[in-house]
């Protein structure tokens, strides 16, 4: 379940893997930008993604970017969240020149035309309608996000916190985005399938060794301060009935105590037989479903309960059932099956994902874009030792009522 | 040497794509059973499909094979749904509902580590469930639920009214269930649907890394399932005439629109013309209709027309979410690339750009061996092998562009479309 890749990094700080795979026929390349909405500041939310849109409007020497590609067999597409913005390519692995041309070109020397941005913001405003307004509960996490969040961008989401936001960015705005963003040193690309490491050097060195690095600082992120107090919310909505979001603060990513987060989730929340599901679902009437999972971000992030309530049933009152849950689970111990059930789904998971060629290009970027790609491994490692005791400390630490934020979505007259 | 990024690199469009078969087994109910061998991959993936009751021509009350469907995790003759569950998910194993317009079953998906310790469980889902009236309960209520939230979608509602309008609300594709057929379930439909009427005409599909002895073990373990043989009559529909669907939502932002009518047979010698048609129409990020009502005028997030798969003849749909004061516009907007497209000369670099895009597709969606059996299975649904793809290929690198004008104008007839808004 290891995934075999070479490495290198080019003079101008752009890190290169190799993933070689002989049994296929066409290539994957994927480019890692190590920006997202975390990246944004409060009255300009939501241009990382925006910014994605405006990097499919043409380069220099390729003005229409799909067109060029889909000439040579192949097809793209790419996206964005809280920390990275993702874009891939997919084509026949003969033709691999063509992503390097295109990719370097648009890392290079993006267009950046007034018809693409004026354009694009009104695409990018309706897919914000379209996905979070247009849709029953589609802002929840609007509302959790602003109410967990004091300082941090994860305050918002990466669509952004509002349309207002969209309207107003500017092109200065976009440009200064481009050139402290959009450079070799603040990017990872992995080149997979039917490729041979010796010509991904080559073509490498060739199309993206005179891109410059980047000469514009990022900005400070702030950081969140320890919360102190539980924090309330209620929004009323027409929906046909309640839903209940209950979020803890976690560490981030690479942070002690993430993956012991993500351990309690899948503990307490993964699958028909996890706890929360058999008691409050299939031997309970308040909830008609039930999750728990952690938002997986580099910066702390958050640990989420939520659910939808059965007709009749309200979201305050699903809370006291949900607590008395977690509360129980505070007070047991893992058993021993639970604990290598859990460590089964790990491991079914990776080969699940590395089925697809696409999957284990992306999960290699990511991982090195944390630092180093051997993490897909060694946290994987880490992750399945980790023993029952120090779950437990960690659940104690983060499960608090202080440390939670709560948002009762109610439905309208219900 | 200095970089000439202005030109782009040389290219070549791949001759060939592999289309491997899988291997045929009967089992000794007479089922059919595909298997593709699939070395690298520690994944498996296993599949029974039966005809379903919306082909049999079984009447039943809308969501029988729903519930049916859906209960057989919840306990068994021996095993509880707690503990099926815990089964299931101790052997990080997941069990699918199929339910699709033509065919009912079960899917697995788990690992080749596993895969002896569960299939065992996974057959017995398919004869010895007793479906709990408790189980039953809750999972009614969970359903209506569902219905309530999706008929505020207004993408869902829309599709629903669409395949009404297309399919006819008296034959079972064009049904809407409400809450009123989740009501009228009981128990006893359950238990007749499933020892009566589920296994019809079933097959088999199974991929992953397996040995000669562990598909004779799936050929056994599946060989003893009684099954039902059935001539199943699967529908001819005509186009008819309809007046416009509008469901007009005060507070709604956007407006959700489905365009389409029913095609031609997969086997029709016109068929691979109009697939060629649709694509340059709405079938990809390059299309005409991307081009215009988003890249060009920003009216939507995203705009498609697709072909749906039917044994008997395919149908065809454009869907968008769109700008509300804008529908009119994006309607006529259609219609006006459909014709432009049927009528005027199309230009030879978009002809050359279609073609090499849907060869780079084929070689793509055929590059996972874990994918092929999901490929063999909707083109053998049909009534085909893999000579379709075949055909596909060639017409894909000879195809004139005059031909395609000709089919689309032949098939895509204004005249002939349903069409629906929500929002």
């Amino acid at each position: 379940m290891m995934i075999n890749y070479q490495k290198f990094v080019l003079n101008n700080g752009l890190e290169v893997l190799v993933h070689e795979d002989h049994s296929s026929k066409i290539a994957v390349v994927n480019i890692l930008y190590k920006v997202g909405s975390r990246n944004e500041i409060p009255g300009k939310t939501g241009l990382a993604h925006y910014f994605e849109h405006l990097m499919f409007g043409g380069s220099k020497n390729a003005p229409v970017f799909d067109a060029a590609l889909e000439r040579v067999g192949g097809s793209c597409n790419a996206f964005t969240n809280t920390d990275i913005t993702n874009y891939y390519v997919t084509l026949p692995a003969v033709n691999l020149e063509t992503a390097f041309w295109l990719e370097s070109d648009r890392m290079f020397q993006l267009s950046l035309t007034e018809k693409t941005i004026e354009t694009q913001r009104k695409v990018v405003i309706e897919e914000y309608k379209q996905r979070y307004l247009n849709q029953p509960y589609g802002d929840v996490f609007h509302h959790v996000r602003d109410l967990a969040f004091d300082q941090h961008p994860n305050k918002w989401p990466t669509i952004g916190k509002d349309i207002d936001d969209i309207v107003g960015y500017r092109k200065e705005d976009v440009e200064e985005f481009y050139l402290t963003h959009y450079s070799p040193d603040n990017a990872v690309m992995v080149v997979a399938g039917g490729v041979k490491t010796e010509d991904v050097k080559r073509l490498a060195e060739k199309w993206f060794g005179e891109i410059p690095s980047s000469k514009f600082p990022k900005k400070t992120i702030p950081q969140e301060l320890p919360q102190t107090s539980k924090k309330v919310k209620t929004v009323e909505a027409e929906v046909p009935t309640d839903a209940l979001y209950k979020v803890y603060h976690m560490p981030g990513k690479m942070q002690d105590g993430y993956l012991e987060a993500d351990l309690i989730t899948d503990i307490i929340g993964f699958g028909r037989s996890s706890v929360l599901e058999q008691s409050l679902v299939k031997n309970g009437h308040i909830f008609a479903s039930v999750g728990a999972y952690i938002l997986g971000t580099v910066d702390p992030g958050l640990l989420v309960f939520s659910g939808k309530m059965e007709k009749g049933q309200s979201a305050e009152n699903a809370e006291k059932a949900l607590d008395k849950v977690v509360k129980d689970f505070l007070q047991s111990q893992v058993e021993e099956e639970v604990l290598s059930k859990v460590k089964n789904q790990a491991e079914a998971m990776k080969t699940y994902e590395s089925v697809q060629l696409l999957n284990r290009a992306m999960s290699l970027a990511y991982y090195a874009h944390l630092g180093d790609a051997e993490l897909y491994q060694t946290s994987y490692e880490k992750k399945t030792k980790i023993p029952s005791h120090q779950i437990m400390e960690w659940a104690n630490t983060i499960l608090k009522e202080e440390n939670s934020s709560v948002m009762y979505y109610k439905a309208k007259g219900g | 040497m200095i970089l000439d990024r202005t030109v782009a690199p040389e290219f070549q469009i791949p001759e060939q794509v592999n289309f491997p078969s899988p291997i045929k087994k009967t089992l000794q109910n007479g089922v059919s059973l595909y298997f593709m061998a699939t070395p690298e991959i520690g994944a498996v993936k296993l599949e029974i499909n039966a005809d379903s009751n919306r082909v049999t021509g079984i009447v039943e009350k809308k969501l029988v094979s729903y519930f049916t469907l859906h209960l057989l995790m919840e306990g068994t003759k021996s095993k509880s749904s707690a503990d099926l569950d815990t089964f299931f998910d101790t052997y990080a194993s997941e069990v699918e509902v199929i339910s699709n317009f033509e065919h009912n079953g079960l899917g697995l998906l788990t690992t080749k580590k596993h895969f002896n310790t569960v299939l065992p469980v996974f057959r017995e889902l398919m004869t010895e469930a007793i479906f709990p009236e408790k189980e039953l309960a809750k999972r009614k209520s969970q359903k209506a639920l569902s219905i309530s939230i999706q008929r505020e979608q207004n993408g869902n509602r829309a599709s629903h009214l669409f395949r009404q309008e297309l399919f006819g609300e008296e034959h079972p594709f064009g049904q809407i269930s409400d809450e009123q057929d989740v009501e009228a379930i009981s128990r006893e439909d359950l238990v007749s649907f499933y020892s009566e009427k589920l296994w019809v005409n079933p097959e088999v599909f199974l991929a992953g890394n397996l040995s000669e002895e562990e598909v004779e073990k799936v050929c056994e373990i599946l060989g003893d399932l009684p099954t039902i043989s059935f001539e199943s009559k699967n529908p001819d529909f005509v186009n008819l005439p309809k007046p416009r669907l509008e469901e007009r939502k005060e507070s709604a932002l956007q407006s959700s629109l489905r365009v389409g009518c029913h095609l031609i047979p997969k086997n029709h010698p016109d068929y691979f013309g109009l697939w060629v048609f649709n694509v340059f129409l709405g079938g990809y990020f390059g299309s005409r209709l991307i081009k215009n009502i988003r890249e060009d005028k920003g009216h939507t997030y995203g705009i498609y027309s697709s072909i749906g798969s039917l044994k008997n003849a395919d149908y065809w749909v454009v869907m968008a979410d769109v700008i509300k004061e804008h529908t009119e516009t994006v309607i006529d907007e259609i219609y006006h690339e459909v014709k432009r497209l049927q009528e005027e000369p199309i230009p030879i670099e978009e002809i050359e750009i279609v073609r090499n895009y849907l060869i780079g597709n084929l070689l793509s969606n055929f590059s996972s061996s874990f994918d092929l059996i999901s490929r063999f299975k909707s083109i053998h649904q049909a009534g085909l092998d893999f000579g379709f793809y075949e055909k596909q290929l060639e017409y894909i690198k000879t195809f004139k562009p005059e031909d395609i004008q000709a089919i689309g104008k032949k098939y895509l007839l204004k005249e002939n479309m349903v069409e629906v808004i929500v929002g």
